[in-house]
C-alpha cells in the first residue's frame, strides 16, 4: 500500500488557482467521502487552507491515483484539468510523508513556524475520521504528523518569538508584567496596529481598556471593538496614572506625552512599571521618557526590529526541524514496509494453523479417549509450538530494510510454504491491523 | 562522605545549565530530580554528622557553611516547585558549589564549647542560616532582574529574555525572599543579644563573650546587614523602591552577608571563635 499526495500550495500555485481548487468553502466531508469511495483501501484526507489544497490517499497504484485525483479535482470544482495541472504537485510514499510532516511542523508555511497549521492538519484528519474514510495507513501517517508538529515546537525554537508588531508588544508586556490579568491599558489614538494590539491584549485578559482620541467617534468605535471604554481627550493625563500599558497612535505632529506628563503621575503610580508602545510616526512620546527608571518605551521601529530578529532566529532553527522530520519519515517508512509483509505473515500463520488443525483431526481417534483437560493441554501445546515456530520469521519479515529485499523474501516464503493462494487473498482488517496501534475505522 | 553532596551538586549544575541553554523540558525534569538526589544525600550527611556530634552540625564554620548550602538548596527547591520556574537553578548552584567546596576543603570539628550549650545558641545560628539562605535567593533573583531589566530597557532582547521569568515575577519573589530573610535575621540578631547577656552572667571571663560588641567586625557587619535589609523593606513599602533598586539592594546585601560569613567569620572576628 502506498501513500499518495496530490495538491496545490502557495509554493506552486498563484492565489487565483488556489481559490478555484479550495475545498474549505464547500463541504470537505462530502469530498472526502467521494474520494474514499474510489479507492480499494477507502482512505482519503483533504487538507484545505488558504495556502493549500492537498489530497492524501492510500493506494496500490500511485500512477493511477494521480490521474484519478486530477480527474476528481477537475470534476469536483468544474474545471478542465489543463486549468490547474501545471500547478499541482504529486508525491508518493516517503516524499508524501515528508511533505505532510513538513506541513504539520510549519516548515512549509508562508510564515515559517506558524502554529495554526497543526490544528488545521488535525481538523482535516478529524473530518475524514468521523466519516470513516481513513484506515491504518493514513491514521498512522496523520497521527505521526501531529507528533512531528509537537516535537518541532518543543525541541526547536521554530515557532518562538513574535512575528508581528502586535504580538511583539504583547510578548514584551508579558515579560514585564507576567500575567496580564487585570492590567490597565490606555489607548491613545485609534489606528490599525493599535486596534490589533488592543485586541491581543484583551485576549490576554487585561482589565480596563480606556480609549481616547481627538475624534471621539473613533474612540467609541474602538471601545466597542475591544470591549473597552471611551474617555474624553481631556482625561488623558488622569487615565495615565491608572494605566500599566499605554499604546499611542495619533497623527499628531508633536509629542502628546512628555517626560513632564509622566513625572506628574509618578507619585500616584507608586513606582509601578509603565510600558509605553508608541506606534505613531512621527512619534507621540518624547524620547527622554524612555530614560525614566520605571518606563519601558518602545516605538514601532523597535518592535519591527524584534520581529526581524525573531524571523531570522526562526530560519536558523529550520535545519534542526528538518532533521526531526527526516527522522520521523524514516520511522514511518520502516512501519509502512513492515506492513508490506503482513499478507505473507497472515498467510503463513493460516497455513500453519491449517496443518495443526488437520493433524489434530487426523489423530482424533487416538485423542478421543483423553479427558477434556488433557485434550485442552494437547491443543494448547500444539498451538504454542506453532506460535514459537512463527515468532522469528514474523519479526524478520516485518523488519526487512527495503522494498526489494521484502519482495524477494516474501516470494521465497510463498514458494517454500506454497502460500500463493492464501497471500493473494486480502487479509481481514483485524489481522492487518495487528501491528499498528491505530484503528480509526472502528473509532 | 563530605565530598558526595558536592559531586552531586556539580552534576545537578550541569543538568540545570543544559536545561537553561536548550530549554528542553525533559532536561529540566532531570535537573530537578538530580538536585533532589543531591539534597537527599546532603540531608543524609548532615544527619550522620548530627548523630556523631549529637547536635545539628553548625557550631564550627565549615559545618555551618555546609548546613547553609543545605538550607539554600531546600529553599531553592521549594521556590522552584511552588513557582514551576527552573531558570534560577543555573545561578543558585554555583553559589552552592562554591560554598560547599570551601566547607569540604576546610578542616573543622564540631565539638562544642560548653559556653554554647544553650537553646538560645541553636535558635541564633539556625535563624541566621535561614536568613542567609533567603538572602542568597533574593540576590540571585535581584541579579537576574537587573540583567533582564537591562535587556528590555536597552531593547536588546537577547539570551536571557527567552529564559527568565517576567520582571514582576522576579521582583515579587525577591520581595518575599527579602522579607522572610529579614524576619529570620531579626530573630537571629535579637536572640544573639539576649543570649550574650545571659552567657556573660554565667561565664564573665570567656574571651569570646567579652569581645561581643559593635567593635567586633562580625557583629558590626551583622548589624550593617540588618540595617541594609531593613532599609530595603522600608524603601519598598514607603518610597516605592521596587524593581531595579530593590534588586540592587538584594545583591549588595548578600555581598555583605558573604563577606561577613566567610572572610570575616574565618579570619577576622574575635567574638565568634568558640573552639
Amino acid at each position: 500500500m502506498h501513500v499518495f499526495l496530490l495538491g496545490v500550495s502557495h509554493q506552486t500555485a498563484p492565489i487565483d488557482v488556489r481559490e478555484q481548487l479550495d475545498f474549505s468553502s464547500r463541504d470537505v466531508g462530502a469530498a472526502v467521502e467521494a474520494l474514499a469511495a474510489r479507492y480499494s483501501a477507502g482512505e482519503a484526507v483533504v487538507l484545505s487552507t488558504c495556502n493549500r489544497s492537498e489530497i492524501y490517499v492510500a493506494s496500490d497504484d500511485p500512477a493511477r491515483a494521480r490521474q484519478e485525483l486530477v480527474d476528481f479535482l477537475g470534476s469536483y470544482h468544474g474545471l478542465p484539468p489543463q486549468a490547474f495541472e501545471g500547478h499541482v504537485f504529486a508525491h508518493t510514499d516517503e516524499d508524501a510523508t515528508r511533505h505532510l510532516f513538513r506541513v504539520a511542523a510549519g516548515l512549509d508555511s508562508l510564515v515559517v513556524g506558524e502554529p495554526q497549521i497543526l490544528g488545521q492538519v488535525k481538523d482535516a484528519f478529524q473530518v475524514a475520521a468521523t466519516r470513516q474514510c481513513v484506515g491504518p495507513v493514513l491514521t498512522r501517517l496523520f497521527h505521526t504528523s501531529f507528533g512531528v508538529g509537537k516535537r518541532v515546537r518543543s525541541e526547536t525554537a521554530l515557532g518562538e518569538g513574535a512575528i508581528s508588531v502586535g504580538f511583539a508588544a504583547v510578548a514584551l508586556a508579558r515579560k514585564i508584567f507576567g500575567r496580564l490579568d487585570g492590567r490597565g491599558v490606555l489607548v491613545v489614538g485609534a489606528g490599525e496596529i493599535s486596534t490589533i494590539t488592543a485586541q491581543h491584549l484583551r485576549a490576554q485578559g487585561v482589565g480596563d481598556i480606556a480609549i481616547t482620541s481627538r475624534t471621539a467617534a473613533h474612540a467609541d468605535a474602538l471601545a466597542a471593538e475591544v470591549n473597552g471604554r471611551a474617555i474624553p481627550w481631556s482625561d488623558l493625563r488622569l487615565a495615565l496614572a491608572a494605566a500599566d500599558i499605554v499604546i499611542t497612535a495619533t497623527g499628531s505632529p508633536r509629542p502628546i506625552l512628555t517626560r513632564a506628563d509622566i513625572e506628574a503621575v509618578t507619585d500616584r503610580r507608586r513606582g509601578e512599571q509603565l510600558f509605553i508602545i508608541d506606534i505613531a510616526v512621527p512619534r507621540d512620546v518624547e524620547a527622554s521618557v524612555g530614560e525614566m527608571e520605571q518606563v519601558f518605551l518602545y516605538n514601532v521601529d523597535d518592535l519591527q526590529a524584534i520581529v526581524q530578529e525573531n524571523l531570522s532566529r526562526r530560519s536558523s532553527e529550520i535545519v534542526r526541524a528538518e532533521s526531526i522530520v527526516s527522522e520521523e519519515v524514516d520511522r514511518f517508512a520502516a512501519w509502512r514496509r513492515s506492513r508490506g509483509a503482513v499478507p505473507t505473515v497472515v498467510a503463513l500463520r493460516q497455513r500453519f494453523e491449517q496443518i495443526r488443525r488437520a493433524e489434530l483431526q487426523r489423530l482424533e481417534h487416538k485423542l478421543g479417549g483423553l479427558s477434556p483437560e488433557a485434550r485442552a493441554s494437547v491443543d494448547e501445546v500444539t498451538r504454542l509450538i506453532v506460535e514459537k515456530l512463527l515468532l522469528a520469521p514474523t519479526s524478520q519479515l516485518k523488519a526487512l530494510p527495503d522494498e526489494d529485499t521484502q519482495i524477494a523474501y516474501t516470494e521465497a516464503v510463498n514458494r517454500l510454504f506454497e502460500l500463493r493462494d492464501e497471500s493473494a487473498v486480502p487479509p481481514a482488517r483485524d489481522e492487518v491491523d495487528a501491528g499498528p496501534p491505530n484503528r480509526t475505522r472502528s473509532s | 562522605m563530605k565530598i558526595l553532596p558536592l559531586l552531586l551538586y556539580a552534576v545537578s549544575a550541569v543538568a540545570y545549565a543544559i536545561h537553561f541553554a536548550r530549554r528542553d523540558p525533559a532536561a529540566g525534569r532531570a535537573a530537578t530530580a538530580s538536585l533532589l538526589v543531591a539534597a537527599l544525600a546532603h540531608t543524609f550527611v548532615i544527619g550522620m554528622q548530627t548523630m556523631e556530634v549529637r547536635h545539628i552540625p553548625f557550631a564550627s564554620l565549615p559545618t555551618a557553611v555546609s548546613t547553609f548550602v543545605w538550607l539554600l538548596t531546600l529553599s531553592y527547591l521549594y521556590l522552584e516547585i511552588s513557582t514551576e520556574e527552573r531558570a534560577m537553578g543555573v545561578f543558585i548552584l554555583p553559589i552552592a558549589i562554591g560554598l560547599q567546596t570551601i566547607s569540604a576543603l576546610t578542616p573543622g570539628s564540631d565539638k562544642i564549647d560548653p559556653v554554647l550549650e544553650s537553646p538560645w545558641f541553636w535558635i541564633h545560628v539556625a535563624s541566621l542560616l535561614c536568613a542567609y539562605a533567603s538572602f542568597a535567593l533574593a540576590s540571585v533573583l535581584g541579579l537576574t532582574y537587573i540583567l533582564q531589566f537591562k535587556e528590555i530597557k536597552k531593547k536588546h532582547l537577547g539570551y536571557l529574555y527567552n529564559r527568565l521569568p517576567s520582571l514582576l515575577t522576579l521582583d515579587t519573589m525577591n520581595s518575599r525572599a527579602m522579607t522572610i530573610g529579614w524576619v529570620f535575621l531579626t530573630v537571629g540578631v535579637a536572640v544573639g543579644v539576649v543570649w550574650t547577656a545571659q552567657a556573660r552572667a554565667v561565664s564573665p571571663d570567656d574571651p569570646n563573650l567579652r569581645a561581643m560588641s559593635l567593635d567586633d567586625p562580625k557583629i558590626f557587619f551583622a548589624v550593617l546587614t540588618w540595617a541594609v535589609y531593613s532599609f530595603g523593606l522600608f524603601a519598598r513599602t514607603r518610597l516605592g523602591w521596587a524593581g531595579r533598586r530593590a534588586a540592587w539592594l538584594a545583591t549588595v546585601g548578600f555581598l555583605i552577608v558573604l563577606l561577613n560569613f566567610l572572610p570575616i567569620g574565618y579570619f577576622v572576628t574575635t567574638s565568634h571563635t568558640f573552639q
